[in-house]
């Protein structure tokens, strides 16, 4: 299944899934015209405010081929195997060529402490081609107190960005910024509410080149193809086969979807950072903007990594429900295991609904590595397809 | 080695040698019987805590409390770990996953905690904990707020959650600002917000236990535990300047964290200074751990709860005497906070910000382990590195780096503190043998020769 050839007709989808494997090429545009671009580690850097810097968002991404000489170096083995070859890439040169900032928010433990050590790196081993660092120190439990602090962290951050820029960012070209992002936004619910329900007409892997290309190019170009791929989707054929939401690791690529998809299960949603989380809750723009911009990162969706278990159970009831989604697959790498605490209850919730599950855990990164993916994957579309009968 | 005592009824082959430790074990125990029976007589409220809440305020508001950590050491040591990864699995949670932090988790799944044998003695570790009515974390780590929802729900207790910031000042001599000019240590904005944090959990205990917090007692509990790490210090200091040590870390480590999770006690600083006493009195009579003592090792990481021998195998065959760990020396450096008459709740908020800063941040921890090792005269380092626990994740390259760069070796290793499926004594010991022998031994030889030819 994966990318059909009705995607591949559609020139928008072309135009978005050529982005999405040539990530660096809009950014090197950009730097070969003296403009800025920042990379983001992390989920929470508020693009609105790098945009009304002038400057590009992108995300830093792993290269699943590419040796871990400096991370072996420098990383424990319990970090993230993912988010230990995207620091490869920032400690060995290939991001100083890219990206002219990096900003880290704090939306895993893990990233965090990436954040310590390259600041650490950067006086120890100033030589290294570490670019300047900004780091964002959200607080994401829900009380007034934490927003209140969240205000005065993202006012550092716009200082900074400030710093960056050489002038002075406005309110107005802030909220410009953020309709902008909330056009984006909207443009990709409603090219999601084609995956849900009983007719999906958009696939997991379409939807991951859909939205993952957002990452890597301007909002109001990946807006306008969006609307134009959801018009051209509204034909594709229905998918069918047992639908399925996924949850756990973020995938920056399509081998694991890929890998569902050819087991015969269609893929409605996920609650990943690089799909339908990336594109939750709109800057409000009636709020004052430091209000808005903290409004709009901070309650958002649950992530895996900084809720409580109840909410969490509570998000993927939500998910599971909005997407239409007849069966979960919950998959974490190891390393990367946070959510594995939230497992027990959102599985005992989901078997009380009569949806049925099944779960990879210490998954070895990347997905090729783990050799009876496959089957296993069948198995459980073949206990989906029972299930319907 | 001097005076050795073996407890008649341990099961381990470890050998203590202080009294206070002793006494400490002892003390603890009881006191949790004490404590246990208080719960329930009065049907008090009872609260687990992480071992970075400030537990200050409940030792004020007289709100019986244990430490999460603390308990998985008496789970460790009651040898539980074994039934409570089953109980883990049984219950859909992996069981290899933050062990050292989740055993008060998995106790609250056995249904035999509060049962006994046949022969009348309890299957529970101590009989097991008391039913808490709170369960409060710090969110210094993303499965914190997992492991204490967890905990709560199976109780029906309160959950209560206490964010944390991450330091953007990082001064390298924190360890001399600490006791008098804290203030320097931290950004403004981080101590603030620090305060609110503690306001609002004072509010909250107020409300869930009906008790009335008092500043003058905080005052009090303040004033004891900075009398209490002063004779901490007192002790590192005096130990630090001893060849050969009084004192390993055998019996420094159970005497000082003991009293440490009584902190704010009048018990505690009486047994600070008796702690002090007997190694002074040890000193003043010319005894010494090891007699033979040739090697001084730093031990970087948790305790090994699980075999504290393991600290004593390298002393016969080559001298080499495990004599620092971080729990005294923390107790030294990282404690006493004097408010000289002003916000004691302000001190407390510097006192319990700063912990996870000075042990797992670098570039706090490793400058303070350099000055250690120095202050300590360190000829090597064994670093244990939890493979599963990434917020024990602390930049060990960092500290690698910086150790032998002045001329320290180190050797890294992974381990599970309370894990005995990924602990091999064998193969550790002979890891150990070959450090001190190849690297350990050599590097030593070569200072002193330095040192003569000066």
């Amino acid at each position: 299944m994966s990318i059909r050839t009705c995607a591949l007709e559609s020139k928008a989808f072309q135009k978005l899934k050529d982005v999405y494997e040539n990530r660096d090429a809009v950014a090197q545009s950009w730097r070969s015209e003296g403009r800025k671009v920042l990379g983001e580690l992390g989920s929470d850097v508020p693009d609105e405010l790098v945009m009304a810097a002038g400057m590009l968002p992108v995300h830093i991404y792993a290269d699943q081929d590419r040796p871990l000489t400096e991370t072996d170096k420098y990383l424990e083995f319990a970090f993230d195997p993912m988010v230990r070859a995207q620091f490869e890439k920032i400690v060995d040169g290939t991001y100083a060529k890219q990206i002219d900032y990096l900003s880290i928010s704090n939306s895993t433990d893990v990233v965090i402490r990436i954040f310590l050590y390259l600041r650490e790196i950067k006086r120890v081993e100033p030589e290294k081609p570490v670019p300047p660092i900004c780091f964002i120190d959200w607080l994401f439990t829900n009380h007034r107190l934490h927003q209140t602090r969240n205000e005065f962290i993202i006012d550092l951050f716009w200082k900074q960005l400030e710093s960056w820029a050489g002038r002075q960012i406005t309110d107005e070209q802030v909220r410009a910024a953020a309709k902008v992002c909330n056009e984006n936004r909207q443009a990709l619910r409603d090219m999601a509410a084609l995956r849900h329900g009983e007719s999906p007409r958009i696939s997991g892997s379409e939807a991951l080149v859909i939205i993952g290309a957002g990452l890597f190019m301007e909002k109001e170009e990946h807006t306008a193809l969006v609307k134009q791929v959801t018009e051209d989707a509204a034909n594709w054929p229905v998918l069918s086969g047992p639908r399925v939401f996924y949850t756990g690791a973020n995938q920056e690529d399509l081998d694991l979807y890929t890998l569902i998809e050819d087991a015969g299960m269609v893929i409605v949603g996920e609650d990943t950072d690089w799909g339908d989380r990336y594109y939750d809750r709109d800057f409000n723009m009636e709020y004052p903007v430091i209000r808005a911009v903290v409004d709009r990162y901070m309650l958002r969706e649950y992530s895996a990594k900084k809720a409580t278990t109840p909410q969490r159970v509570g998000a993927l009831e939500r998910e599971v429900s909005t997407c239409g989604a007849e069966g979960v697959i919950f998959y974490t790498n190891q390393y990367d295991e946070v959510a594995t605490w939230d497992m027990p209850k959102q599985r005992k919730m989901l078997e009380e609904r009569g949806i049925k599950h099944t779960t990879f855990g210490r998954m070895l990164w990347p997905v090729g590595k783990n050799e009876d993916l496959g089957e296993k994957l069948a198995a459980f579309a073949a206990e989906m397809k029972g299930g319907n009968q | 080695m001097a005076d050795e005592k073996k407890r008649p009824d341990s099961k381990s082959t470890v050998v203590k040698k202080l009294e206070s430790t002793r006494t400490a074990g002892a003390y603890q125990k009881q006191w949790f019987f004490d404590m246990k029976a208080r719960v329930e007589r009065e049907g008090c409220d009872f609260a687990i805590l992480n071992a970075d809440v400030p537990m200050e305020i409940f030792r004020a508001m007289d709100i019986p409390f244990v430490v999460n950590q603390w308990w998985s050491a008496i789970c460790g040591a009651k040898r539980m770990t074994k039934k409570y990864f089953g109980l883990m699995q049984e219950n859909g949670y992996r069981a290899d996953l933050n062990s050292y932090d989740a055993q008060a988790l998995a106790e609250s799944f056995d249904p035999d905690d509060k049962k006994f044998d046949a022969d009348g003695n309890p299957l529970g570790p101590w009989g097991g904990l008391p039913k808490p009515t709170i369960c409060i974390t710090r969110l210094t780590g993303d499965v914190q707020s997992k492991i204490f929802g967890a905990l709560a729900e199976n109780y029906g207790a309160d959950l209560y959650l206490i964010e944390n910031t991450v330091a953007r000042k990082t001064p390298l001599n924190w360890y001399e600002l600490t006791a008098d000019r804290w203030e320097e240590i931290y950004d403004k904005d981080r101590l603030d917000i620090a305060v609110e944090e503690l306001k609002e959990l004072i509010r909250w205990l107020e409300m869930k236990t009906g008790k009335m917090f008092d500043i003058n007692k905080l005052q009090e509990v303040m004033d004891l535990i900075n009398q209490q790490e002063e004779y901490y210090k007192k002790i590192r200091d005096l130990i630090a300047t001893c060849h050969p040590v009084p004192v390993t870390v055998v019996d420094t480590i159970n005497a000082v964290m003991q009293a440490q999770w009584q902190r704010g006690t009048k018990w505690a600083v009486q047994h600070a200074k008796g702690l002090y006493e007997e190694i002074k009195a040890l000193v003043d009579k010319g005894e010494a751990a090891v007699p033979n003592e040739k090697l001084r090792m730093m031990w970087l990481g948790r305790g090994m709860w699980q075999d504290f021998a393991f600290y004593q195998r390298f002393e016969q065959k080559y001298g080499a005497v495990f004599m620092w760990s971080m729990y005294l020396a923390m107790g030294a450096d990282a404690y006493i906070r004097y408010d000289h008459g002003g916000d004691p709740l302000r001190a407390l908020a510097a006192r319990f910000i700063g912990m996870e800063d000075f042990l797992h941040m670098p570039p706090l921890n490793s400058s303070w382990f350099i000055q250690q090792a120095k202050m300590n005269d360190i000829d090597g380092v064994v670093y244990m590195i939890p493979d599963n626990d990434i917020q024990a994740v602390e930049g060990s390259y960092f500290i690698k780096k910086n150790m032998e760069a002045q001329g320290i070796p180190l050797l890294p290793f992974h381990a599970d503190p309370v894990n005995p499926k990924k602990w091999n004594p064998e193969t550790m010991t002979a890891l150990v043998e070959e450090f001190i022998e190849n690297r350990v031994i050599p590097a030593h030889e070569a200072r002193k020769a330095a040192e003569k030819a000066e």
